[in-house]
């Protein structure tokens, strides 16, 4: 049976766009998943989990992985899979009136690695955290937002590129023009922490 | 060597503690410096390698700067959820800082002051600066850019401002010395336009840093493009922005000596620093102190053993001798606990005074101390540079978000005889996108998730398109001195330790909006001819809108404090001679962008550091004048 923090992990690889090897390479999951739990009223984050498991939403191929030149993926790990999300899922999630909220703050979270607090008519209809306050989980956090990575840059005062970086064409164009190619693959940043080294679970 | 600590770098060990105010006040001192940051550093350095003893009065804390104080100023900034030019500084009610959301009108009826600038209008300015060891260098960016030749004397010129007692080629030496303890990587041939001059051999101490892939993007629309202004033609290029920031040091430097970057200076990172690694995060602080901060040249000035520092101790008043003119002592506050107002009232003497706490602070504290000023200019002609931005997204990914802040520019519109009619600027382009007009990369995240709610692939593609292809222009523009845009106190208006804040008076002079209007539409041709589309808007409800010919914008501080006190050839028309003397008070020095009379478009950090260079020769040979054994004449 799949652990509560591989379901996140699915889940959070569906919702971000980024596979799950890299999702545990930031070594914020964990640290992610207690944040949510402690954000959230009782029972609404495994609401979410429980919406992600749906057989439409683990249905993406687990060649999907947005992270060309990764290892490969443990062989029949249900961690496998998750960042070809199907666009229903996410669609469905993102349109309940309870989890989409939900799992915008979710991908707000990794992202930026700061927690945003809910609307307050969400609070209102479901119930409020005295946690769901604006906050930056943490230094690492921050170090660990995706927004750099998938912008193909890197956090402002972390994981840099070295010098003279700057004057050659970013990672990003290399893939973007590459013929054939769907979506956006970035390759792994320099600097950014290895699966080996970040891995928590 | 697997550990070479080159430990004339290293920030002595206990040096900001071993004097406490009571060993202080039994001192005299050879020189009383107020404030730490960089003039006040070069000046201890200076002095008290020539011998003589010194005191900083510093208002911010200090205690641990050689161990983890600066690591915990980078902890702070990565936990910060407003990443501001002051983010990672601890709040300190005492030694308060401006910050930049803090420009609000404040008057009388404003049912609390809250904050610290005290702003009367019209413009309400979002300028800061930082009130810790090392100053406003441990937030500035770092550009190091030398005023032009026609900078000095713009009154005689163009008909605007005022001129200096000196000229470029008096000052020329001192940026020489400036650059040599600033650290600034650079390329001469970059940098001989508009007649600015070097000795023939002369490099500057490291190569230039490279253009950014976004600056190569940029300067495909620009390079060659010809702009015709009042008789002048300008042939416009995008071109490298001298940079007080560690780059590959020049083996050509002083006759082939080469040249040895200082990194970090305290011990926890003592290997970092000596290059940039293009961390994106100049403002508000290198994470590995490859950037030149003013504790550098405090660590040299502290293992002379002559240098005393008393931390948390905000200057409150100049005592001054009436019969003499003569100041004769600092007082100053003295707080244990930043949170806590209580506080312990203290003085230091020495022969020499030296206020370096930068324009704002300076006059403030003369002000508040009631100090004679028989030009009535102390406080007036305040300056900061005006900046336009302007914000498009390029039609193609070009790397934004990378490197430093900003690594070129276009410098061409600097100069030249338009200068009778607007005023001129530096062009920035930015390497952090829209970060300084919108709050990117955040407000994109926010807008593609809760707006567009994209998420999975769909939101990455968004999200790289978006960012990856910012622009944003930056004019850095002129402003002359005006007397009536002035630093002020009001006895309504104190901080926490009672005294009394700084009230500022200001508007943007029509010299300068009419650069502002030009460089808008300038910008506006640059998109064009890149095919960029352009996104910048301005909020009328913004404190700093300003309306000039049918048009409106917004314009930001930059943080260039300056005129407060300015230099002049008599008493009657400045505050300081050219040594930065005051006029009325002998053994008083003001230091700092508050002696220049212009401040061109310069930043001017580069400049008011050679300026101190130029005034610590004076203060040398005043203080050996001063200790020589009097000569009794016998009659």
């Amino acid at each position: 049976m799949e652990n509560r923090l591989d379901q996140f992990v699915r889940l959070s690889a569906l919702l971000t766009g980024f596979a799950p090897l890299h999702l545990l390479g930031t070594g914020m999951a964990e640290t992610y998943l207690r944040a949510t739990d402690a954000a959230l009223p009782d029972g609404v984050l495994d609401e979410l989990l429980d919406a992600g498991s749906l057989p439409s939403a683990g249905s993406a191929p687990p060649t999907g992985s947005a992270v060309p030149g990764a290892p490969a993926q443990p062989g029949g790990s249900a961690l496998a899979g998750g960042a070809d999300p199907d666009a229903a899922a996410g669609q469905a999630i993102f349109g309940d009136a309870k989890l989409g909220p939900v799992a915008r703050a979710l991908i707000l979270l990794w992202y930026r690695g700061a927690w945003t607090a809910l609307p307050q008519e969400w609070r209102s209809a479901y119930g409020a955290s005295p946690r769901d306050v604006d906050h930056v989980v943490s230094a690492e956090a921050y170090q660990a937002g995706l927004q750099w990575d998938a912008a193909g840059a890197h956090p402002a005062g972390a994981r840099q590129q070295g010098y003279g970086a700057w004057a050659s064409p970013p990672a990003a164009l290399e893939t973007e023009s590459a013929p054939g190619t769907t979506g956006v693959r970035l390759p792994r940043q320099a600097g950014a922490p290895s699966v080996t080294e970040g891995a928590r679970s | 060597m697997a550990f070479d600590i080159d430990s004339s770098a290293i920030f002595p060990i206990g040096a900001a503690t071993r004097t406490t105010p009571q060993i202080a006040a039994r001192k005299s001192y050879d020189v009383v410096i107020v404030g730490g940051g960089v003039s006040g550093s070069i000046l201890a350095d200076q002095l008290s390698q020539a011998g003589h003893s010194a005191v900083i009065v510093e208002a911010g804390p200090g205690k641990d700067v050689q161990l983890d104080e600066y690591e915990a100023y980078l902890s702070r900034f990565y936990a910060a959820s407003v990443k501001d030019n002051q983010a990672p500084y601890p709040f300190n009610p005492n030694a308060r800082m401006p910050r930049s959301a803090d420009a609000m009108p404040v008057t009388p009826q404003t049912p609390d002051d809250q904050y610290y600038i005290v702003q009367d209008g019209p413009f309400c300015t979002d300028t800061t600066f930082t009130r810790v060891l090392g100053g406003t260098t441990m937030h500035w960016e770092g550009k190091a850019l030398r005023m032009l030749p026609e900078d000095f004397d713009t009154a005689s010129r163009f008909g605007h401002g005022r001129d200096w007692p000196l000229g470029y080629d008096d000052i020329e030496p001192y940026y020489r010395q400036a650059e040599q303890e600033l650290g600034v990587s650079a390329d001469v041939e970059d940098q001989r336009y508009l007649g600015m001059t070097f000795p023939p051999g002369y490099v500057y101490p490291m190569r230039k840093m490279p253009l950014s892939y976004l600056d190569q993007v940029v300067a495909r629309g620009v390079d060659g493009m010809r702009v015709d202004l009042d008789g002048d033609r300008y042939d416009l290029r995008i071109r490298s922005f001298p940079q007080a920031r560690n780059g590959v040091p020049n083996p050509d430097y002083d006759g082939g000596k080469g040249y040895q970057p200082i990194g970090a200076i305290s011990t926890y990172q003592v290997e970092e620093g000596k290059r940039c690694q293009g961390n994106n995060n100049c403002v508000p602080i290198c994470p590995v102190q490859a950037k030149y901060h003013a504790g550098k040249t405090l660590a040299k000035a502290l293992r002379t053993g002559k240098v005393d520092i008393v931390t948390q101790a905000v200057a409150s008043r100049v005592h001054v001798d009436k019969e003499s003119g003569r100041i004769s002592g600092i007082e100053y506050k003295r707080y244990q606990d930043p949170s806590s107002p209580e506080h312990t009232t203290h003085t230091v003497h020495g022969r020499v005074y030296v206020l370096a706490a930068n324009a704002i602070e300076n006059a403030r504290l003369m002000l508040a101390s009631g100090l004679p000023s028989t030009s009535d200019l102390v406080g007036r002609n305040l300056m900061d540079h005006a900046y336009l931005l302007r914000w498009a997204l390029l039609p193609e990914i070009a790397g934004t978000f990378r490197g430093t802040n900003c690594t070129g520019g276009i410098t061409e519109l600097r100069g030249g005889r338009f200068r009778e009619r607007q005023a001129g600027f530096a062009v920035d382009i930015h390497n952090d996108g829209w970060g300084w007009a919108t709050g990117s990369p955040y407000s994109d995240l926010l807008a593609i998730v809760d707006g567009q709610r994209k998420h999975g692939r769909d939101l990455r593609a968004a999200l790289v398109s978006q960012l990856s292809r910012q622009l944003l222009l930056a004019f850095m523009i002129e402003v002359a001195p005006e007397p009536a845009n002035r630093v002020t106190v009001d006895r309504r208006y104190r901080d926490p330790l009672g005294n009394l804040k700084p009230v500022i008076s200001f508007r943007v002079p029509e010299y300068s909006l009419a650069g502002a209007s030009f460089g808008f539409d300038l910008a506006g041709q640059i998109f064009t001819r890149l095919g960029a589309e352009d996104h910048t808007t301005y909020d009328p409800r913004d404190y700093s809108y300003v309306e000039y010919a049918g048009r409106g914008y917004s314009i930001r501080g930059g943080n260039h404090l300056a005129g407060t006190h300015v230099m002049g050839k008599t008493r009657h028309d400045s505050v300081t001679d050219p040594a930065q003397r005051s006029w009325d008070h002998e053994n008083l020095f003001l230091v700092g962008g508050g002696s220049m009379p212009t401040i061109g478009t310069s930043n001017i950090t580069l400049t008011l550091a050679a300026l101190a260079y130029r005034s610590a020769s004076f203060i040398d040979t005043q203080l050996r004048t001063e200790k020589a054994p009097a000569v009794i004449s016998a009659r």
